[in-house]
This record gives structure tokens, sequence and C-alpha cells, in this order.
């Protein structure tokens, strides 16, 4: 088993909906052909920095996982024939440091997808802040 | 004299802050190492150490794959996009 780290652009004249669909197919892919999926990263909607097929935005997705190395040749090639994907960039993470840093990136992310949860706390409380003076003054 | 170097010749900014692994996707750090018009900057003029030269090369390059940073940037796409993704 080896640490990999998938990065794909799904295209961006797809609904919500289906962006979410075309993303838990990619990570389908993944796991049919034995992977082991760490964590993943949803970078969401942004401007490419080059037009591909025409299309100036995409929706980033990054995929952290771990599968025999045997597999990836197989994973690629279901990639490509995907239509939803303007563009796929598969990393390997190999020697020592740098999975370190696989494992850093992870843990990273994982933290990451837990703090919103507290984040929202204070944002509601800064809200609620927001509002009492307003209703102060209109009393 | 000489021409007025443009550049100051400094020590490798990466080995002072001990980078030993660097994100293609966190595309705001490689500024430091592309030009105006994303070219990958010389080593002469950023000062970085051959060994970090070549980490931020393959990092560049995979960027450019991701379409996070361009390949080129033509007289076209610098009017609609200054550095519109790396900030």
């Amino acid at each position: 088993m080896r640490h990999y780290e998938n990065l794909v652009i799904v295209k961006p004249t797809l609904t919500a909906e289906e962006i979410q669909n075309s993303v838990a197919a990619v990570e389908e892919i993944i796991t049919a052909n034995g992977g082991e999926i760490a964590t993943t990263n949803a970078m969401g909607m942004r401007k490419l920095a080059y037009p591909i097929n025409k299309n100036e935005r995409g929706y980033y997705h990054v995929v952290y996982y771990s599968v025999a190395p045997s597999s990836i040749s197989e994973i690629e090639r279901r990639f490509r024939i995907n239509e939803d994907l303007l563009r796929f960039v598969t990393i390997k993470y190999d020697t020592n440091r740098e999975i370190k840093a696989w494992n850093q990136l992870v843990d990273k992310m994982k933290k990451s997808a837990s703090t919103p949860a507290k984040e929202e706390a204070p944002a509601e409380a800064v809200a609620e802040a927001q509002e009492a003076p307003v209703e102060a003054a209109a009393e | 004299m000489s021409e007025k170097r443009k550049y100051k010749k400094r020590f490798c900014k990466y080995c002072e802050s001990k980078v030993e692994f660097m994100d293609y996707k966190d595309a705001g750090a490689l500024r430091f190492s592309l030009s105006e018009r994303y070219k990958i900057m010389p080593r002469r003029l950023t000062g970085n150490c051959k060994k970090h030269q070549d980490m931020i090369t393959i990092v560049i390059k995979r960027a450019r794959a991701a379409a996070l940073v361009p390949y080129t940037v033509t007289r076209k796409t610098v009017v609609s996009a200054p550095f519109e993704n790396l900030r």
C-alpha cells in the first residue's frame, strides 16, 4: 500500500447535486479498486488559471488515500473515461519525508473538517451581539 | 561599474524556515518563486538553494497541471486575470 493524493476538477456546468454525485463516483472508483480513503477536501468552485475545454471555472476536490501501486493505472483509466472530470492530478507520496507530509496533510484536513462546527458557535454569538444594539436602538 | 544588481543575493528562504515539503495546492506560497508572468524564477535571483529549487520546480509544474497557476500569461490574460487566484 502506498499513499496517494488525487485532485479532481469537476465540470462547472453541472448542478450542485450532480457535482456531489460525480465526486461520490470518484471516491467510489478509488474504493472499488481497493483504496482506503483517509480524508477528502472539497476546495469548492474556483476560477481556473487557464480555460480547460472552454470552461473558466471548476469544482476542485481532493482525495487522500492509500492503495496498492498496481491499481493506480486502473483508477486513472476510469478517470479518463469519466466525462464529468475536466482534469485530475495524481500525486504519489513515496519517500519517508513525503509520507510524513501526507500524514500531516491528512491530519490538517481532518481538523479543518471538524473545526467548522466550533467556528459556527462564535459566529452566532457575534450575530446576536450585533442584533442586540439594533433592538436597543429600536426601543 | 557593472550594472546594478536588480535583486539582492539572499540566503535560501526555504532553508531559513526549514521547509521539508511543499504543497502544490497552496498557490499563494508559490508566488515567491514565480515572476510576474508566472515563469519560474531562476536561483540566481531568488537565492534558493539547489534542493529547494528542485522541489519548487516540481511543485509549480504540478500546480500548473491542476490549473492553479497559469502556464503562460499573454497580453490578453494579463488584463482579465491579474493574480486573482493567488490572493
